[in-house]
């Protein structure tokens, strides 16, 4: 065994003085996530992609591009930005210009099945992407795993760019400044969608926000409004509006557990793409991901299927709505009274901390927003 | 530079062989808790309305989350610590990795009089964004209520007098006391407990694993010597002191622990 470990040790150090010397060595520039206060320190990473500056900046050029769509008449242009908008927090948004009420279609005309999900500090997410968590690190099936099988979904389906990924491998190899882009980023000019996904996926990964004003708050910057404070109180506590729970707060400042739930919205269960369709688990009958709260006020329409327009509604619904059912989540322990029952200015005061949850730095962030050129384009795509 | 190198890489083997020669010198063990969960004795089932407490709720159990922490070990009145590496765990129902607790401390082969538990963390540990990765930091408790963690949050539904199936949040931290003005609160409660495990001497072998294994009877939370009726006080007691000064009373008889061979 010594003697193993040994030549296995010298046979590295050999190989290692080797490719010194004889290959040309692409060195990109490592990119650093930095933990925002109170953020987990883990991070979800595949081992397969680590970040580079060089990766970052190419993918957010793709995430931006439309001719990701593996088309170039301006009819048939779709990029992630098509429906993730950073000023609605990388949502469509409810005042979409294509979307009317922020329900998303394709370049089929075809609906998304559910409406948006915001692009924000989801590498802090290890349970599950998508409204029903179906894209997840041990998956079985190795092409639904994490955001780089997603940015190959969005191009590929139906309802989203409905295009080839060989089309958009060849496309991209016709462009020389994407070409070098390429190279700088994985040390290869050649476009493969493998690094499509790569790319993208890391710049997806470098959108955090963590910049509110409850953020400013917990770092000690500022003080919050006496109405914020009792919002504040109320989303923490079970006898107040009793949020945290599936939310987070302070000792969660993602607030979001990623984990999903059914908030008592309905009694009949037919969508065949809630979480009971990824657990097999009939207490997941009408489940789904508890979003983040942060940025929600530019988010509506709000739920799974949009049916909430406003944060007021979203408010009303918790507060005397709720609808029993057998699979309702244990943690909605105001069912029996329909709801949380705040009053008028109880609501007012949760709906001003839930505002104090949204961070503009974040939606006007250069770093993230769209790139003023692209690269080989003497038009707009 | 090379053979340097293979120099120094064989010496550090060589150096880690003989420290390995050195440990099986010390006469230490380790100890191991193997955590499980029964209804009133039998392997408990989740989201299975069957069980029926004292106070004659019937009564389904979802989850089961908590912390257990400082294990101790007592010898001719000496407390031992086992605090190396870690010194609070995290037991999730739904999460097998989190069943099996193997403290990383050597303990001195020989005979020892009990080993106690504290079912939650003491004030002095239990601070805020200790835990930021998650389970554990899913496991916060409110700065308002007190802050740091829940020690224990136990999810599920009852049938209410209406025959209406009603979740309850049993989940126990630091409790508040309030004045009659029902404002912020006055003052908090540590509502930590220490559990003795194992009441009668032990022997730590010269070397190897002790294993204990821990079965948390969750019936048990709702007697013994409290009866806790669901009815009485509805499924939420976070800001109820005396509904978890019940908990705190019940605590030390719903667990149960022998030492495993395997
Ligand atoms: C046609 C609109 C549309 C386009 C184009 C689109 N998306 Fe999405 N995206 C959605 C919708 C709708 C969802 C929610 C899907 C669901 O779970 O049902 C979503 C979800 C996601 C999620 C999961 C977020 C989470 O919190 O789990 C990621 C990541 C994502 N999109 C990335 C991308 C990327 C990268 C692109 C470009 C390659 C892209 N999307 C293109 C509509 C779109
Ligand atoms: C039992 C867990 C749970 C509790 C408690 C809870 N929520 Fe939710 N919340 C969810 C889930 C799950 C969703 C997504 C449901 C869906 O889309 O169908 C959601 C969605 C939302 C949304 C819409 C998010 C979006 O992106 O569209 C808002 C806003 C919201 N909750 C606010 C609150 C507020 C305010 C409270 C406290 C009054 C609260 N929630 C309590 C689980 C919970």
């Amino acid at each position: 065994m010594t003697l193993f470990l040994a030549l296995l040790g010298i046979a590295l150090l050999l190989a290692s003085c080797q490719s010194k010397d004889d290959v040309p060595v692409h060195q990109p520039t490592a990119y650093t996530i930095e933990i925002p206060f109170g953020f987990p320190t883990e991070l979800n990473i595949p081992d397969d992609n680590p970040m580079t500056v060089e990766g970052v900046t190419l993918g957010r050029y793709l995430f931006y591009d439309g001719r990701l769509s593996g088309r170039t008449h301006a009819d048939s242009l779709m990029s992630c930005y098509s429906c993730h908008r950073q000023e609605r927090s990388f949502e469509a948004g409810i005042d979409h210009p294509d979307f009317p009420g922020g329900y998303p279609h394709g370049l089929s005309g075809k609906h998304t099945h559910h409406v948006m999900l915001p692009l924000i500090n989801l590498v802090w997410n290890h349970s599950g992407y998508g409204w029903n968590g179906s894209v997840y690190k041990d998956n079985v099936n190795a092409e639904y795993r994490n955001i780089e099988d997603i940015v190959r979904m969005a191009v590929m389906a139906e309802d989203e760019m409905f295009g080839d990924t060989s089309r958009v491998v060849a496309l991209f190899n016709q462009l020389p400044a994407y070409k070098q882009l390429f190279q700088d980023a994985f040390g290869n000019p050649e476009v493969s969608f493998r690094n499509i996904e790569r790319a993208i996926a890391q710049f997806v990964r470098t959108l955090v926000s963590a910049n509110s004003r409850f953020d400013k708050y917990i770092r000690g910057e500022l003080q919050l409004t006496q109405q914020e404070l009792n919002g504040y109180v109320l989303f923490t506590t079970e006898e107040g509006a009793d949020c945290f729970h599936c939310h987070g707060g302070y000792g969660n400042p993602l607030f979001t557990t990623h984990l999903f739930y059914n908030n008592a919205k309905d009694s009949i269960f037919d969508d065949p793409k809630d979480r009971f369709a990824i657990s097999a688990d009939p207490m997941d009958h009408g489940a789904y991901k508890a979003t983040t709260l942060r940025n929600i006020e530019v988010q509506a329409p709000f739920m799974h299927d949009g049916r909430f327009k406003t944060l007021e509604e979203v408010i009303i619904f918790y507060s005397v709505d709720l609808v029993q059912s057998n699979s309702v989540d244990p943690l909605m322990h105001h069912i029996h009274t329909g709801g949380v029952r705040l009053t008028e200015q109880e609501m007012s005061d949760l709906l001003a901390f839930i505002r104090c949850l949204r961070d503009d730095e974040f939606m006007t962030n250069e770093a993230f927003s769209r790139p003023q050129v692209l690269p080989d384009s003497d038009t707009s795509y | 530079m090379r053979r340097i190198i293979i120099a120094v890489l064989s010496i550090l083997i060589i150096a880690s062989c003989t420290k390995e020669d050195h440990k099986e010198t010390d006469k230490t063990a380790r100890l191991s808790l193997r955590f499980d969960h029964l209804n009133q004795g039998q392997s408990l089932l989740v989201d299975s309305l069957m069980y029926i407490n004292a106070a004659n709720n019937l009564y389904l159990v979802s989850e089961i989350q908590y912390f257990i922490s400082d294990v101790s070990l007592y010898k001719n009145g000496e407390t031992h610590l086992l605090d190396s590496w870690k010194d609070i765990h995290y037991v999730d129902t739904d999460l097998p990795y989190t069943w099996d607790w193997e403290l990383k401390d050597s303990i001195p082969s020989g005979t020892y009089d009990s080993l106690s538990v504290v079912f939650g963390i003491n004030e002095t540990k239990n601070q805020s964004l200790m835990f930021v990765n998650p389970p554990e930091s899913l496991m916060f408790w409110p700065e308002y209520l007190g802050g740091g963690y829940h020690y224990l949050k136990l999810n599920g539904k009852w049938k209410d007098e209406d025959d209406v199936l009603r979740p309850y949040n049993y989940h126990l931290g630091i409790g508040q006391l309030y004045d009659e003005t029902g404002g912020d609160p006055i003052g908090f409660v540590q509502n930590y407990f220490t559990v003795t495990l194992v009441n009668e001497s032990f022997e730590f072998p010269e070397a190897g694993i002790l294993k204990l294994k821990v079965d948390m009877d969750v019936d048990q939370w709702f007697v013994n010597p409290e009866i806790f009726d669901f009815n009485q006080w509805g499924g939420d007691i976070m800001q109820k002191q005396d509904a978890m000064a019940m908990a705190v009373n019940n605590g030390s008889t719903v667990f149960n622990a022998h030492w495993v061979s395997d």
